[in-house]
């Protein structure tokens, strides 16, 4: 009953979507049309140099899925993503807890934590790639000195470890916001609140998990829609520190699309990849967002 | 009416700030196009000139200070505007820009196939000016690698050569003399390992540098054998599955990871903490480039004396052949307003006699064979077997761009102990490379 | 010593130990940024010179006051269009409830996955459609275009924050759209506002893709594109301490910000996030 009203609102009338003009044009003219032409190329063989080009129907798309690209490329993303996404929020919150107690040199830290991400991502790579190398990396070094074998140590040549070096350095960067923002979070929990739940005979993980939490899951909602955004995007690091390698091992889909775009020149092929990442994503997105929807409701 | 006003005011706030952008521009722009080429006004017309590369940061820069110091001193009309990117970023801002036609006057191009920002491919599109005229396209040697349909595109900066830069000071403590044979150089390896040195390292995880060691290889055991292979690549003539090909090339240097002599775990370092570890002393040896001399020439942890050889790929008694190509040089935007100007700077940048052209042939990061340019005496062996005509151009430079990229993850692959076999290497470039090939 | 003194020493153990691992890489760029210009050995040996080599060629080659200053207009030229047509655009989505609405509302957040490289040819194709031409200020456009999702979206979230009672109140005065919007509404999102600010401020001021494709001409170039000019490629190796001088010079301004408005830094990231 009270949304009918609202639609014949006299305050809220039609006219304010005039407000939307310069956004949605911007955004329609500088995106949209822009990723609509990006999909008509996918049925061609474009090389993104020469106009000469022919419409080559499903040829991109099936080549995509005969050479395993969609399957390798995914399957990297969603697990950059996942890890990216569990590790970030759950260390993010953590810190965030540490930091809500009343502890000396809270700014101190704060600002230790969020100065990453400041820096630029590419010498951010480069200097990460100093800490694992092999033999004298800072790894190494500090795993020879309490005595264990740092020679062992190669997180970016293994074909297993290397997605997972890449995902660590995404995180140390990213904890900050996510930090910050569950701080803030935490900040507007009542104290009174707490003060019933212990009166109660709440546990310290009952506090957290019945009390602190539902009060902050506007937050946690922001953190993972962001994470998600930053891991699905993931690029910056395979680009400056794996370039995809060792082999295939860390192509993600944007790098990949990258790669075939700029270093095969076949932008229908990548095109094409877009398409599908596209796909994937809207459909991660959507799911992402209805189940984030209901749980905050619930809680 | 007071809200409407409101808003349509809100919008051209929005939209001036928009085209704010582009008024301001344009002013410049619209000078620099009605005096293109014009002379007498004092209104100065803007070349724009794009590279790869990275700005020197001691000395001068020759693309960035000294090029455009002294074009512009010749050309009191011009203002010569370089930017200069690393290149994968080159690539992607190249091919963006000629996609919108903001492409520079002049561009960097590099011969053949190869890159992203081949002569071929931009030729073949129409984005280059056809140079033939020009009397550099006549004089500087290299130009037959940017012919396209036997029309010259590009004049080349030199020319460039891969080997093996080794520690002087640590052969001869170990009695090794500079191999040359395969045989002779597997045994040279065996003698440091035996000795407790590392023989080699290699910055595998900037794969790219796969091709240093590969190529060379491959002008010993490729093409010698057929000078025409690559051309035949395109007909089907022959296929990088072809026995004593390229399977060959790649068991041979696969052998020095199986023997440990390139450092174990080479897919963990980078490609400048490989060149690094080579001036610390902490190996014999490292495959690069000329383009990397003044990298390796700088001073580490240890002291020792740098030298230079053409990895031999070749049997016991034969000839060694050497990896050399043309670099990469400039060429002229077939749009370009100011094409005529551009064709005129690059007569003055490789007109011999110019003081651009002799402060180009003083430049150490490249090797002229102008007369009289001066040549660093590390590179003494392989400018002799080039001018004697045993050398090969770099594989890639015939290949589609891409093939390189496959072999390389492929080959990581194979010495990562991924189970991926030589047969399927090369088949892996064979697939890449019909998938990648026109025309 | 009570149970909370000992959970405090725990927890800052536990914090030192995590500053230590965020710092250590930082320190290991501000260490090698101080050594002479040609100096590669291991950058793990921290502060083994004290020069300043390498931010001298970093400021002189890069041009510096000159980047900086084109970094300067089109970072805060894009954030304050940003927040002005992001927050106007939210205005409508968040306040009337009805489909059109929330189509529009997925809209925008479709466009937060996209990443620029992969539309990046396209893109280029529209601005040569248009005539745009290039200068320091075309990156603008694309700074602006891709910050709208994520700005749009936040601004919507805390826009339910902001009771309608105030508008209905100012209606009933008279008030115009226009007045309601920016007289009333607009004030009270300033968390959101600050919020937006800082989360695009920070990646536009660092992104080196947009101003390197659409800007020509050297002297026009930003911080960030004039930083990579430093970094190696197969047939240059990179000058990695002037690298890292021109990385800290790029970052110092915003740790400078940082550190002076730390707490409405703090809060405004926080206030905008936890309401949206």
């Amino acid at each position: 009953m009270q949304k009918k009203r609202k639609e014949k609102s006299l305050v809220m009338t039609n006219r304010m979507y005039l407000f939307l003009i310069p956004a949605l044009t911007m955004f329609v003219i500088f995106w949209v049309i822009p990723l609509l032409m990006l999909f008509r190329y996918s049925i061609t063989n474009f090389n993104g140099i020469n106009q000469n080009y022919d419409y080559v129907g499903f040829k991109n798309f099936i080549t995509l899925w005969k050479e395993n690209i969609i399957g390798i490329s995914i399957k990297n993303t969603v697990t950059y993503t996942v890890i990216l996404v569990f590790v970030s929020n759950v260390a993010g919150l953590a810190l965030a807890m540490a930091l809500n107690a009343k502890i000396r040199m809270k700014g101190f830290y704060r600002t230790a934590a969020y100065l990453p991400t400041l820096f630029s991502a590419i010498v951010i790579g480069f200097i990460w790639t100093y800490v694992y190398m092999p033999s004298n990396g800072l790894i190494a070094t500090l795993m020879n000195q309490v005595g264990m074998d740092g020679s062992k140590f190669n997180i970016l040549a293994g074909f297993k470890s290397a997605l997972y070096g890449i995902t660590i350095v995404d995180i140390w960067k990213n904890i900050g916001t996510a930090m910050i923002i569950y701080l803030a979070g935490l900040q507007t929990i009542d104290e009174s609140m707490l003060e019933a739940g212990q009166i109660d005979g709440c546990t310290g993980f009952q506090l957290m998990r019945y009390v602190k939490l539902p009060l902050i899951s506007a937050t946690i909602t922001i953190n993972v829609i962001l994470s998600v955004i930053a891991g699905l995007k993931a690029f910056d690091y395979v680009f400056i520190m794996t370039n995809g390698g060792p082999g295939k091992s860390t192509n993600t889909l944007m790098y990949t699309i990258y790669k075939i775009a700029f270093t095969d020149q076949m932008l229908g092929k990548s095109a094409a990849l877009s398409v599908i990442a596209f796909i994937v994503i809207i459909a991660i997105t959507i799911v992402m967002l209805f189940f984030m929807n209901k749980r905050e409701v619930e809680l | 009416m007071k809200k409407l006003l409101s808003l349509i005011l809100s919008l051209v706030l929005v939209v001036s700030v928009l085209s704010g952008c582009s008024s301001g521009k344009d002013n410049s722009d619209g000078n620099s196009a009605s005096n293109g080429g014009a002379s007498g006004s004092g209104e100065k017309t803007v070349i724009t000139f794009m590279c790869s590369g990275t700005q020197a940061t001691e000395g001068e820069d020759f693309e960035t200070q000294t090029l455009k110091k002294m074009v512009e001193a010749k050309f009191p009309n011009v203002t010569l505007e370089v930017t200069k990117l690393p290149d994968d970023q080159y690539y992607t801002s190249l091919k963006t820009k000629l996609a919108t036609g903001e492409a520079p006057d002049i561009m960097w191009v590099q011969p053949r196939n190869a890159g992203a920002n081949a002569v071929y491919a931009l030729a073949k599109a129409g984005y280059l000016a056809d140079l033939s005229d020009l009397n550099a396209a006549k004089t500087v040697p290299g130009t037959g690698d940017f012919n396209y349909d036997g029309k010259v595109y590009a004049i080349p900066c030199g020319v460039q050569f891969l080997g093996a830069y080794y520690n002087k000071d640590m052969f001869e403590a170990n009695g090794i003399e500079v191999p040359t044979d395969w045989d002779s150089f597997l045994a040279a390896c065996e003698t440091l390992k035996n000795a407790g040195i590392q023989p080699i390292v290699m910055g595998d995880k900037d794969a790219y540098v796969m091709q240093f060691g590969l190529y060379q290889l491959a002008a010993n055991v490729v093409y010698p054998k057929n000078a025409e292979y690559d051309n035949q690549l395109a007909d089907g003539t022959t296929k990088f599955t072809d026995k004593d090909t390229w399977d060959r090339v790649l068991s041979m240097y696969s052998e020095l990871y199986e023997k440990g002599y390139i450092e174990k775990g080479s897919l963990g370092i980078g490609a400048s903490q490989a060149i690094q570890q080579f001036i610390d002393g902490q190996a014999a040896m490292t495959f690069d480039g000329t383009f990397n001399a003044a990298a390796i020439k700088a001073s580490g942890a240890a002291d020792f004396e740098r030298g230079y050889f053409p990895l031999p790929g070749n049997a016991a008694g034969g000839t060694t052949y050497v990896a050399g190509a043309p670099g990469a040089g400039p060429a002229v935007y077939a749009e370009s307003k100011n094409a005529e100007l551009c064709k005129q700077i690059l007569e003055y940048w490789f007109d011999a006699e110019s003081d651009l052209c002799k402060a180009f042939q003083n430049n150490p990061r490249f090797i002229t064979s102008y007369e009289g340019a001066p040549v660093d005496p590390l590179f003494n062996d392989f400018i002799d077997a080039y001018s004697k005509g045993n050398s090969f151009y770099w594989c890639n430079q015939a290949w589609p761009a891409g093939t390189e990229n496959e072999m390389e993850a492929l080959f990581g692959e194979h010495i990562g102990g991924q189970g991926t076999t030589i047969q399927q290497i090369t088949q892996g470039m064979q697939n890449k490379f019909e998938e990648l090939y026109t025309e | 010593m009570t149970k909370r003194n000992k959970s405090n020493i725990i927890i800052h153990i536990l914090l030192c130990l995590y500053t230590v691992v965020t710092l250590a890489p930082l320190v290991i760029v501000l260490s090698s940024s101080f050594r002479s210009i040609g100096n590669m050995t291991s950058h793990i040996k921290l502060f083994s010179e004290f020069k300043l080599d390498s931010y001298i060629a970093a400021f002189t080659r890069m041009n510096f006051p000159v980047v900086f200053m084109n970094s300067v207009l089109t970072t805060f030229g894009s954030v304050i269009v940003v927040v002005l047509i992001a927050s106007m655009a939210a205005y409508p989505i968040a306040r009337i409830k009805n489909k059109r609405s929330r189509f529009l509302y997925y809209f925008f957040i479709a466009g937060l996955v996209i990443p620029s490289q992969m539309v990046i040819i396209p893109i280029a194709q529209m601005f040569n459609n248009l005539g745009i031409s290039y200068n320091r200020f075309t990156p603008m456009i694309m700074f602006i275009t891709c910050s709208l999702p994520f700005s749009t979206f936040l601004f919507t979230g805390f826009m339910g924050s902001v009771p309608i009672s105030i508008e209905e109140a100012a209606y009933i005065d008279g008030s115009s759209l226009f007045r309601r919007y920016f007289g009333i509404v607009f004030p009270l999102l300033k968390p959101a506002t600050v919020s937006v600010i800082i989360t695009q401020g920070i990646w536009i001021w660092n992104d080196y893709f947009f101003p390197m494709v659409f800007v020509s001409r050297s002297s026009q170039f930003s911080l960030p594109v004039a930083m990579i000019q430093f970094l190696g490629d197969r047939e240059n190796p990179a000058q990695w301490n002037v690298l890292f001088a021109s990385c800290i010079l790029c970052a110092l301004p915003l740790v400078v910000l940082f550190l002076v408005f730390q707490k409405q830094f703090v809060n405004g990231v926080a206030a905008g996030a936890v309401k949206g």
